[in-house]
């Protein structure tokens, strides 16, 4: 009898015990308040997707945390019970991987940087090909030939975003211009409306932007100009001049990684070379106005009325041409990219040459402006 | 003698010890009463989120550790400022004196050819002397042209933000960051080390603390102490005793903006190795040093334990925030609470407050009392 009781109460602790390695707790550290609106705010989106998805996943998250405390906070989680944990800034990276070789037996992955370790992945939702094709919207959508662009700072992310957007415009309207104001802040919605302001004083009459407010559609708006949502869906702030935007889906990335540590794929040992780089063909970003409307059906008539004579496809409309381009980059046999050559920058260097792709070192670490940019560029080669 | 209701205030005319520490915990005990309102309304037991904090702040070293190292540079900047504000001189600006130093122990860091075992003692030096100066410039500004010190030294603040920006995004960018707005990492030699299983950068700890002993001594020992109280005391006074003025401020400030300047270079060299945005260096140190030196009324030493103060309430909201998943507004609003309280308060350690009946004469003498 007590050996039945013995054996009984070995296999409800194994059990338990079992269960417990099952489980995965995961801290998420994001660098602004979660009601930010843009990058933190679909970071947040995307944990609650997947905390509710999955009854083996507990989550936890930390916002606001200055980049030189992100050790202090995975110091916090860690001893809370975190064994996978999420740092979601640039800044975080040193101090994460010092984090990581700290404490071998936690996952973690730091999104935008790029150094790894053997428990620590890196994972990016990349735009820029979302951007091109804003771009074709943009470029027949101008009566002015001028497109304003609100950006916050000149790192190579951003002169990707911009380029790839005016690759996007000139090659539906080869002489359009994309005029770039800086304004050196994440969010700062009193100097993106200056900077929107002073684009319309300067006669653009079309808006895209990379910053974490609403404001440049909103300023738009006011004046009865089109924009493009930029990071969460921004159709509702105003659904008469939002044509499309980009909206990014960080959940396909977060779900796929834990569900792999889940499965045993991933573990402390194996993560050195785990990179996401993930575009449309892996659906972590998607082209629209809000999700499932890729374009607002106000401007589907004067996109559809826009038609152009394409190199490749002959007689065309941009709204034809903006879903070939969509399906040709979202298939898993990727047969386009907007940086494939011949490409030039506004110097008028050959940037890729005819039948090249830019790999991706050459995409995260670009620096010039693409030819129709116009306005300062700090850093241009 | 003034009255309120059932209650008579008498003066205390030097408040005893025992007032200062009774009227200050009595503070912080109601803050944190009135905090436990706003952990109810999240839907938390107050007294099990006090008794959870209380234990992830002392519940090991490491965890104490982080207030001792969030104390470091509220030391240095809070002992700089009982220096400027016995002289009467408002330095608002210990944290641009404080990002003055960070750039100048980032240029020797990164850019000086010198000696490896000289690198960190270099680092000091100018970022003591970057601070330093940064903080002599309102000075020499009052001294000879009447500018108002309070604005001068917050405006200077925001010059050297754009300076530190301007420097991460142009010239200092660092080419193996990829492009993004850091300088590059400090080599070893440039970094400081740590006490054991913490991130507390003893060295800048122990300039804190040296540096609050040498201010104490300095201010009640010796004759440049002995000048700067009376300047603070009265400008007119000073003029009859031929106290030399400028030489007076400016050393008084150069002082306190290189203290500042030394938790610059503590800062970057212990936590960051390397500059990068101003508002995630200073975290608003240089701000909250002026509660800290205003706290300890004007006593150097006395900076030492309202930075300890300050240290415990940030490692108790880095605490809060994760462990109880409250948004980090809260922490904002738990800490405004205490010195909201602090602040109120002080009225109580100049005043006592006695219960008395209301006396028939009382109402005749509401005149006098508002006289």
């Amino acid at each position: 009898m007590k050996r039945v009781l013995v054996a009984v109460l070995a296999v409800a602790v194994l059990g338990s015990l079992a269960l417990a390695a099952t489980k995965i707790k995961a801290g998420f550290i994001y660098v602004g308040p979660i009601g930010d609106y843009g990058w933190t705010h679909a970071h947040d989106v995307a944990r609650r997707i997947v905390d509710e998805k999955y009854d083996w996943l507990e989550t936890v998250y930390v916002e606001s945390v200055p980049e030189g405390e992100v050790e202090t906070y995975i110091d916090l989680l860690v001893r809370q019970g975190c064994n996978v944990i999420f740092t979601t800034s640039f800044g975080f990276m040193d101090g994460t991987l010092a984090a990581a070789q700290r404490y071998p037996d936690v996952i973690f992955a730091h999104c935008s940087g790029f150094k790894r370790w053997d428990n620590m992945a890196t994972y990016m939702a990349d735009f820029y090909q979302v951007y091109y094709l804003n771009g074709l919207m943009a470029g027949a959508l101008t009566k002015t030939g001028k497109i304003g662009y609100v950006a916050a700072f000149p790192i190579p992310e951003l002169k990707r975003h911009i380029s790839a957007f005016t690759i996007g415009v000139r090659e539906v309207n080869p002489k359009a211009e994309v005029h770039v104001r800086w304004i050196y802040e994440w969010y700062n919605p009193a100097a993106a409306k200056e900077a929107t302001e002073a684009l319309i004083a300067e006669g653009c009459d079309v808006f895209a932007f990379t910053e974490d407010s609403p404001t440049v559609v909103q300023v738009a708006a006011e004046k009865r100009l089109p924009s493009f949502g930029h990071y969460s869906p921004m159709y509702d702030f105003a659904p008469d001049y939002v044509v499309s935007g980009q909206i990014v889906h960080w959940d396909k990335i977060y779900e796929d990684f834990l569900l792999k540590i889940y499965k045993g794929v991933y573990t402390t040992k194996n993560l050195a070379h785990v990179d996401y780089w993930w575009l449309l063909a892996q659906g972590a970003v998607e082209v629209g106005a809000k999700p499932g409307m890729l374009i607002n059906p106000k401007y589907e008539a004067a996109l559809k009325n826009y038609v152009i004579n394409h190199p490749t496809f002959g007689k065309i409309s941009v709204y034809d041409l903006v879903y070939i381009r969509l399906n040709q980059m979202a298939d898993p046999g990727i047969t386009f990219d907007p940086f494939q050559g011949p490409v030039y920058d506004r110097k008028g260097n050959l940037r890729v040459p005819e039948g090249m792709w830019m790999s991706y070192d050459a995409l995260i670490t670009m620096e010039w402006a693409a030819a129709g940019i116009v306005g300062p560029w700090p850093g241009e080669p | 003698m003034k009255r309120l209701g059932p209650f008579v205030l008498e003066p205390r005319l030097a408040p005893s010890r025992a007032a200062v520490l009774g009227v200050s915990l009595g503070a912080v005990i109601l803050a944190l009463l009135l905090a436990s309102v706003v952990f109810y309304g999240y839907g938390r037991n107050p007294w099990q989120a006090y008794v959870q904090i209380g234990r992830g702040v002392f519940g090991s070293w490491p965890s104490f550790s982080e207030v001792l190292r969030r104390a470091i540079p509220l030391i240095l900047c809070g002992v700089g400022l009982t220096l400027a504000f016995k002289a009467q001189f408002w330095n608002i600006g210990a944290e641009g004196q404080l990002l003055a130093g960070a750039v100048a122990a980032t240029g020797v860091a990164l850019f000086l050819p010198v000696p490896e075992v000289w690198r960190l003692p270099l680092m000091f030096l100018s970022g003591f002397l970057a601070g330093g100066i940064w903080a002599v410039l309102p000075a020499l500004l009052r001294v000879k042209f009447a500018v108002n010190d309070v604005i001068s030294t917050l405006m200077l603040n925001y010059i050297m933000i754009y300076i530190v920006e301007w420097l991460v995004h142009g010239p200092w960018k660092g080419p193996t960051m990829r492009g993004f707005a850091y300088t590059d990492a400090f080599p070893m030699s440039a970094r400081l080390s740590y006490l054991p299983q913490t991130r507390v950068h003893w060295l800048t700890l122990a300039l804190g603390i040296g540096a609050a002993l040498v201010a104490a001594v300095l201010l009640a020992r010796t004759r440049f102490g002995y000048e700067v109280r009376v300047v603070g005391q009265s400008t007119e006074a000073a003029r009859y005793a031929g106290i030399n003025f400028t030489a007076v401020f400016a050393l008084v400030m150069l002082l306190s903006g290189g203290l500042a300047g030394l938790a610059g270079v503590g800062e970057v060299a212990g936590i960051h190795w390397r500059l990068r945005s101003p508002a995630h260096i200073s975290m608003g140190y240089g701000y909250t040093a002026i509660i800290v030196a205003w706290l300890a009324r004007g006593s150097p030493l006395a900076a030492i334990f309202t930075a300890l103060l300050f240290g415990l309430i940030f490692a108790a909201g880095d605490y809060m925030k994760t462990a109880l998943n409250l948004p980090f507004q809260i922490t904002g609003v738990f800490n405004g609470l205490i010195l909201f309280c602090l602040i109120s308060f002080d009225i109580l350690m100049f005043w006592r407050v006695r219960l008395s009946k209301r006396e028939k004469a009382w109402i005749g003498q509401a005149g006098s009392s508002a006289r």
